[in-house]
């Protein structure tokens, strides 16, 4: 009899040790590849930007063509929209270019082009990329040759490497003759970034431009900047054009790479494009399938439920909860010693206290105890049948919870709102089991079943509405395996209940 | 703080005194002694009373049974002629839905406490036990009318109304432990401990008085009547264990709870079997159960009758 047990129990040991390796092994995998953290919205900067075109129409059909971020390694497109009414939107994809068309129009026009975009910050710098061709030298007069090449001999003599000594060269406070010479009077970013390509490309470096935005608080609209890219060691390097600093600055979000025009209007005039742009943070566990493709681990996570649309993904995450709960339920039962109403009823009270909020949901269940149970009272005066009388209290549940939403709003008193939550036949049942207990076993017996039903309820509340446990077991969700082997081996518990101490005590001999 | 947690023992402290824990009692003897397909047996009181029957175990009488709702009226013609009985739920358990007539005449019932009913609130009664409302899950059920049992006056000082019973555990054929189950005021004439009976340990080998306990307190006076509960001394001991004993021949439980209540004119009679019975017997004992139940898995010897068994506690006791 004994080693039959302890067999079971043996085997069950296994399977929960066995769980556990495996749940600590995901829980590395997770945190190692998908970026996964143990608490809760871990933030990850998410950038809303949005265009705002705007032109006057010729007369002549309409043709727009907007360059677009691609989506590349480091950062990822999660939603990207167009609102353009009335035009025909088509995307080039090896261009990347976004093309509107639309037949002539009279009124002004105005399309907005959305695009979220998140930020890989862990993969900047980090990505080979395939050699791009050997840079053309630009086509130079002598005199001109000449003085560029005498520009990368002063360059020399600046701080960082090549590309950095160019762009402080050309950046200097106050301007050397020479190269206050070479630049032209009227300069922009854009001048800026053809002098320092065709520098690069004298030395045979390849460089390509990039359009970003630098996120100020202040600004409502911005331009976009330029920065310059350069490959060198097989990875593409940014550089600030106005300082020569490697890499991104902070703030700084990239749109678009390589030379082309942002915007062509045709069929239109006066186009104006304006940028706005939000840097927002969003939990980690969202942007986890899009790190998962970058970091290549696609192929388990297609599998996984963060692969879910959203929707499901939230349903998954409220069930993933759930097992945590019964474990709580089976503790309070078989450790504890708790008599409680029905084996899952505290804990879908526990679940519906978390959609209410713990002191709504607590009044409301007082609300609609007291009543039901005085109800319940007065009907069993009545003698009815058994579904005829539980339907009955089921309706008058149904009744209390619309009278309390309805008052509830017609005084602004949200909490009564809050009852519409709980699960009337439940409610139902304990107000139900509740009376027979209390005319069968007396008040005692059914006051103490109500008690540790909500002891444990509430106890399973702070469990399952804390903000980390959810996080993690829904991150984490092969910790519910573990929670199986537990419960299993919760079953082979034959030690004393907490409850049995107390009771069994006066068999204590002295 | 500190007294609040000295009314707990520790476990060891338990397990030296042999205590049985609900979990060890359901894991270890439950579903190793009881199979679950011999449920049933106990569970319908029909179906034991039938068996009872056939193994020559004494049982009040069944008067008629109302298993279909249509049949409920016929409540009239069943116990025609008969001025006492009593209507249970044959699925119920801790006494509920048990309705004793002590007096009925011209559609008139009066219940052991002295309440009248008319025949509408029988009628109800009856529809009630049909449609589950006592039965474990609220599961159809069938109602029985039996024969009154005319509680012998030997426990009258004892017990407040109601019939006081006898519950013997049995394991694997041997009575281990036995106590007395006195109703008191406050359990409304119930034998049930949880609605506050009291229980009073018996000697296995003599039937007598050994401690009390009431709500799982200690107690040695019934507080409705004064008298003093370590005076108990239960007659017929031998024909009550001898009934125990043979329920295990009748159900093949391994570990059971025999009821069994004193007959003025006919003896020690069995009410129910219980499979599961509960574990305040222990506290009414002073004993822990597991001891015991091991001293039968180890020493008691295997192949005898019920009668032989019963006698082997008898004397392996006495001594
Ligand atoms: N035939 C009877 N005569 C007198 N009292 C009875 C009879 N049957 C039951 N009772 C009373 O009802 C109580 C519970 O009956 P029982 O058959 O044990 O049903 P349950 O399974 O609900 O415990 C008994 O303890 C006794 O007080
Ligand atoms: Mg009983």
């Amino acid at each position: 009899m004994l080693k039959q047990i302890f067999s079971v129990r043996k085997i069950l040991s296994i399977f929960l040790l066995l769980s556990i390796a495996y749940a600590v092994y995901c829980i590395y995998y997770k945190v190692e590849y998908w970026g996964f953290h143990f608490a809760p919205r871990q933030n990850a900067d998410v950038w809303s930007i949005e265009a705002h075109i705007s032109f006057d129409p010729t007369g002549e059909p309409i043709k727009v063509s907007l360059t677009t971020p691609r989506d590349n390694d480091a950062f990822k497109i999660l939603e990207e929209n167009v609102i353009a009414e009335g035009y025909r939107i088509r995307k080039n994809k090896a261009s990347s270019r976004l093309i509107l068309s639309s037949e002539a129009k009279s009124e002004p026009q105005n399309i907005y082009y959305k695009i979220q975009l998140f930020d890989n910050i862990d993969t900047r710098g980090k990505v080979r990329a395939s050699a791009p061709e050997e840079p053309q030298a630009p086509v130079f007069d002598e005199q001109k040759m000449a003085a560029a090449k005498q520009l990368l001999q002063l360059a020399q003599k600046q701080e960082g490497d090549t590309v950095s000594q160019i762009i402080r060269l050309l950046n200097e406070e106050p301007l050397q003759p020479a190269v206050q010479s070479y630049l032209p009077v009227k300069l922009n970013q854009q001048i800026m970034v053809e002098i320092i390509t065709d520098l690069l490309a004298i030395k045979k470096i390849p460089s390509r431009t990039a359009r970003g935005f630098r996120l100020q608080e202040s600004k409502k609209s911005l331009t976009p900047d330029l920065m310059i890219e350069a490959y060198i060691d097989g990875l593409w390097k940014i550089y600030d054009i106005k300082t020569g600093k490697k890499g991104l600055p902070d703030n700084f979000i990239l749109f678009q790479r390589g030379g082309q025009s942002l915007i062509d209007v045709e069929g239109g005039e006066n186009s104006v494009i304006r940028f706005s742009v939000l840097k927002s943070i969003t939990s980690s566990m969202k942007l986890a399938g899009k790190r998962a493709k970058i970091s290549d681990q696609e192929q388990l996570y297609e599998y996984s439920i963060y692969n879910l649309p959203l929707a499901q993904q939230n349903t998954l995450k409220w069930l993933s909860i759930f097992p945590l709960a019964i474990l709580i339920i089976v503790l309070m039962r078989n450790v504890v010693g708790l008599q409680t109403m029905g084996t899952f009823t505290p804990m879908l009270l526990a679940m519906s206290l978390v959609k209410t909020g713990f002191v709504a949901g607590m009044l409301c269940f007082a609300i609609i105890m007291t009543l039901g149970l005085s109800i319940r009272f007065v009907m069993s005066k009545f003698n009815l049948l058994l579904v005829p009388r539980i339907s009955a209290v089921v309706i008058f549940v149904i009744l209390i919870m619309q009278s309390l939403t309805i008052v509830g709003y017609k005084f602004d008193f949200n909490i009564a709102q809050s009852a519409v939550f709980f699960p009337i036949i439940i409610m139902a049942w304990i107000i139900e089991r509740a009376s027979i207990t209390w005319e069968e076993d007396g008040a005692l017996n059914a006051g103490r079943e109500i008690f540790f039903s909500m002891i444990v309820a509430i106890a399973t509340y702070f469990v399952i509405s804390n903000e980390y446990i959810r996080h993690i077991m829904f991150a984490f969700n092969e910790l519910n395996l573990v929670i199986l082997f537990l419960v299993m081996l919760l079953g082979t518990y034959t030690g004393y209940r907490l409850m049995e101490l107390k009771r069994f005590r006066p068999l204590v001999k002295k | 703080m500190f007294k609040w947690l000295k009314s707990f023992a520790c476990p060891k402290e338990l397990a030296a005194a042999g205590v049985l824990g609900m979990n060890r009692r359901n894991f270890d003897v439950i579903s190793k002694y009881n199979k679950r397909c011999l449920y049933p047996l106990v569970d319908d009181k029909v179906k034991t009373k039938e068996l009872a029957n056939k193994v020559g175990i004494n049982t009040p009488g069944l008067i008629g049974k109302i298993e279909y709702q249509h049949e409920a009226k016929n409540i009239l013609d069943i116990i025609k002629g008969r001025s006492e009985f009593v209507i249970k739920p044959a699925q119920g358990s801790g006494g509920k839905g048990v309705l004793v007539i002590k007096d009925y005449h011209d559609e008139i019932f009066v219940t052991a406490s002295g309440r009248e009913l008319s025949y509408n609130e029988v009628y109800q009664h009856i529809s009630n036990i049909l449609s589950g409302l006592y039965s474990l899950g609220g599961k159809y059920d069938t109602a029985i009318i039996e024969e009154l049992v005319h509680f012998s006056n030997i426990f009258k000082d004892y017990s407040y109304q109601g019939v006081p019973d006898v519950r013997v555990i049995v394991y694997k054929g041997f009575p281990a432990m036995a106590m007395t189950r006195l109703p008191t005021k406050a359990s409304g004439g119930r034998a049930n401990l949880h609605q506050g009976a009291i229980g009073v340990g018996l000697d296995i080998s003599t039937g007598k008085a050994l401690h009390g306990v009431c709500r799982d307190v200690p107690i040695s006076v019934q507080p409705d009547t004064g008298a003093d509960l370590m005076k108990i001394e239960v007659p017929f001991w031998r024909e009550h264990l001898i009934i125990g004993a043979l329920a295990y021949e009748m159900t093949g439980l391994g570990y059971l709870g025999a009821d069994i209540v004193l007959d003025a004119n006919r003896g020690p009679m069995m009410l129910e079997l219980n499979a599961r019975p509960g574990l305040a017997i222990q506290i009414a004992n002073g004993i822990g159960l597991k001891n015991r139940l091991q001293e039968i898995d180890n020493t008691y010897p295997s192949g005898l009758t019920a009668e032989q068994r019963v006698d082997f506690v008898l004397q392996k006791r006495a001594k």
